[in-house]
């Protein structure tokens, strides 16, 4: 017998009702138990405190978006946040509120204006890998195949956890005047979680396991970078970001079955968002800042040696060239499509960084510029 | 398992073909346990159903400090950077945390679409700025628990990530919590009112300042959130339209998940730590004072949210005394609730042995 789904909201919607019922009844009895209790006058001096009344924001066809309460007042994003509490902006402030210590808080060091937006697609294109992979799609690999994709598993899951470590620590330091790209970087964190657990999954559901974990080069220097959020942020869209849509996307390519195929597509998707951001950001800060480009650029030349020593580490692009090869016999081969994989990268790496404002063509490592070099 | 655990056992052939072709390929040979097949159940492929061999339940204390995989292969030579603060499973540890962030992922919404803006129509003034208030209150205090699990993420090892999934999934629920309260505050001719005048945080006790997790989360997910779920229920007795029913009715999903979390971490806690009892007893006496005097608790008396939630009860300023009722009512509930929940949690005596907050146990009575 099949439920049909309107008597199941019906049914479920009754329920809600009844429950709802019985807890107005409770505290109507409770009210009227209660027939002594002294009712302090009201003082209501909080009617009158807002900063700007009457305001009505637009509902469009997508919906109330984020980006659409930016009006009057509230929408006057300031270069500089004073407040070190958790007042949101807008709101009427009131004295004498102990300050919570928030490093981050000028515009220039996190904003970025598709913040907003971006939180919203976020949300709009949310999956779950326990239901959204066709798992069973999955079938038996030859045993070097099946190594390869779980030793690249087990890498991506690292990505994930730096990603998900990083913007942990960061977070809190935000001011709430930034509230839009706080909100973003929630729902990047949220992203990650998805990515660590759906390649966790893969790796554990095809009669392999997980491998090796990564010496951890480029981890480290992203959780240790100090300088700043926008310095940290360069280090995690650009140089490691990049890379790992980068393999993202030939692993859809290369995917042995709908099931991977439709992580890598929905992880694409979301790594997209989380670089649309970092971008967006990067440019800002380099644009608000004189010496921002150079110190960047400085970074780079530090980020790009450790970058290469991280790929340098067979762990990280032989387990790619066995699975584009298909099978440890076509490595050699598999290895030029890693070659052309990481000349991809490293062309977006400077035309991404082109946008933003700087110009490493002149001074990329040699490692990073062999690959396009090469014929 | 590390590396040197292991015997490199790659075969000759592999090996000798893999140094013709400037391959190293020793990584095929060096991983974690094989040979594991999830299969997906009902309701697709869960973490619990990757819980197998050495992937499944961690051991009681962790010396992961590189961030590797739960079951991945160590390797002798990987930095040292995870800084790992959390490395006790009774710390951070419950039995269902996997369940409650499947849950997470299965029962995310959107505040642009899925609440229905359009059914808002105007409001009387003192109803509309009353509903302002609240929201004000609530887009400044829903972010905490957004803001503080998020650390403790990156200062817990990832051997106990199903804990950690599950508080990533609560960063993300109390971001549309902050999110969809300024929306209602902007839906519909208002604005933003007064932020609350006294501190949601940075004092000693408090959830921000917690130097242990269980402290942290006896604060935020049983006293906080605890007490903002009971408001959350009673949405419908102070909404206007079916956009704010619904508003108050996800949320409170979201929240009970919340509050969930934390009553099974402090019973696995309770049950495998027992020496620890006496020092969450003192976090849940100092939680309770916070709980009556009210610094994030909408319900507690004589502040902004206090008086705007009695007119929103009483259905307007003229029916304050009607309203305030109903408000001492459901604290009553708020308050039966948490005590209901601290003995779920395991550490009910509070309530025999006269440990117990005496206000609250006045609002209970």
């Amino acid at each position: 017998m099949t439920i049909d789904k309107s008597d199941r909201s019906e049914k479920l919607e009754r329920t809600r009702r009844r429950v709802e019922n019985r807890r107005r009844d409770a505290i109507a009895k409770r009210v009227a138990e209660d027939e002594d209790l002294e009712i302090p006058s009201a003082s209501l001096e909080w009617m009158k405190r807002t900063l700007q009344w009457g305001v009505k924001a637009d509902v469009t066809e997508s919906g109330l978006k984020l980006d659409a309460l930016n009006i009057g007042i509230y929408g006057e994003i300031p270069d500089k946040w004073e407040d070190q509490s958790r007042m949101p902006r807008g709101a009427y402030p009131m004295p004498g509120v102990p300050p919570i210590g928030y490093g981050i808080r000028e515009k220039r060091d996190l904003w970025a204006d598709n913040a907003a937006d971006l939180y919203e697609e976020a949300i709009q294109r949310r999956w779950a890998p326990a239901t959204d992979i066709q798992w069973d799609s999955i079938e038996p690999l030859n045993d070097d195949v099946e190594a390869s994709v779980c030793q690249l598993c087990t890498m991506l899951c690292q990505h994930a956890n730096t990603e998900i470590e990083t913007l942990g620590s960061w977070l809190h330091q935000m001011s709430y005047g930034y509230h839009e790209v706080k909100l973003f970087l929630a729902s990047e964190m949220y992203d990650a979680a998805r990515h660590y657990e759906v390649f966790r999954k893969r790796a554990l559901s095809n009669g392999g396991g997980l491998g090796i974990e990564l010496r951890g080069d480029v981890k480290r220097m992203i959780l240790e970078s100090r300088g700043g959020w926008s310095e940290t942020a360069l280090l995690l869209y650009i140089l490691r970001g990049i890379f790992t849509l980068t393999i993202y996307r030939y692993g859809e390519m290369f995917a042995h079955n709908t099931a991977e195929r439709t992580i890598f597509a929905g992880a694409i998707q979301d790594k997209a968002r989380h670089l649309s951001y970092g971008f967006e950001h990067l440019r800002y800060a380099v644009v608000h800042q004189e010496d921002k480009a150079l110190v960047f650029k400085n970074l780079l030349g530090i980020g790009e040696r450790i970058f290469l020593r991280e790929i340098s580490q067979p762990v990280v692009l032989e387990p790619l060239a066995v699975i584009f090869g298909g099978g440890v016999e076509g490595a050699p081969e598999g290895m030029k499509t890693v070659h052309e994989m990481m000349r991809k990268f490293v062309q977006h790496y400077l035309s991404a960084l082109s946008w933003i404002g700087i110009d490493r063509s002149d001074s990329l490592a040699s490692g990073l510029s062999a690959y396009i070099s090469e014929k | 398992m590390t590396l040197t655990d292991k015997e490199l056992d790659l075969a000759p052939a592999v090996r000798d073909f893999g140094e013709e072709n400037d391959l190293d390929l020793s990584w095929l040979e060096t991983r974690g346990e094989w040979g594991v097949k999830a299969e997906p159940e009902k309701g697709g492929l869960k973490l619990s159903d990757i819980q197998l061999g050495t992937y499944g339940e961690p051991g009681d204390h962790s010396d992961n400090m590189t961030g590797r995989p739960r079951g991945s292969l160590a390797r002798p030579d990987a930095y040292r950077i995870g800084g790992y603060q959390v490395r006790t499973k009774s710390d951070i540890w419950l039995t269902n945390a996997s369940m409650l962030y499947e849950e997470a992922l299965q029962r995310q919404w959107s505040s642009a679409t899925d609440i229905p803006w359009d059914t808002i129509k105007p409001l009387p003034d003192d109803i509309e700025r009353a509903q302002c208030q609240l929201a004000t209150f609530l887009t400044e205090v829903e972010f905490v628990a957004a803001e503080v699990p998020g650390r403790w993420l990156a200062s817990t090892t990832p051997d106990y990530f199903e804990p950690r999934m599950f508080l990533v999934s609560q960063v993300m629920d109390e971001s549309r919590h902050l999110d969809v309260f300024r929306k209602r505050a902007f839906a519909n001719g208002g604005g933003l009112m007064q932020r609350p005048n006294v501190t949601t945080s940075g004092t000693v006790g408090s959830i921000d300042l917690s130097a242990d997790f269980t402290e942290m989360s006896s604060r935020l997910h049983i006293s906080g959130e605890g007490a903002v779920l009971t408001i959350f229920r009673m949405g419908e007795m102070m909404a206007y339209n079916e956009a704010e029913k619904r508003i108050y009715r996800l949320a409170a999903q979201d929240e009970s998940r919340h509050v969930a979390f934390g009553v099974m971490h402090m019973r696995y806690l309770s049950e495998t730590e027992p020496e620890r009892k006496e020092e969450i007893h003192s976090y849940l006496d100092e939680g309770e004072v916070a709980l009556v005097a009210g610094n994030q608790n909408p319900a507690s008396r004589d502040t902004a949210q206090s008086e705007a939630l009695a007119i929103l009860l009483g259905g307007g300023e003229k029916n304050f005394d009607e309203g305030y009722r109903k408000l001492m009512a459901i604290r009553k509930r708020q308050a039966r609730e948490y005590i209901q929940r601290v003995k779920s949690a395991g550490f009910g005596e509070r309530f025999l042995n006269g440990r117990a907050n005496t206000e609250l146990l006045k609002y209970a009575s």
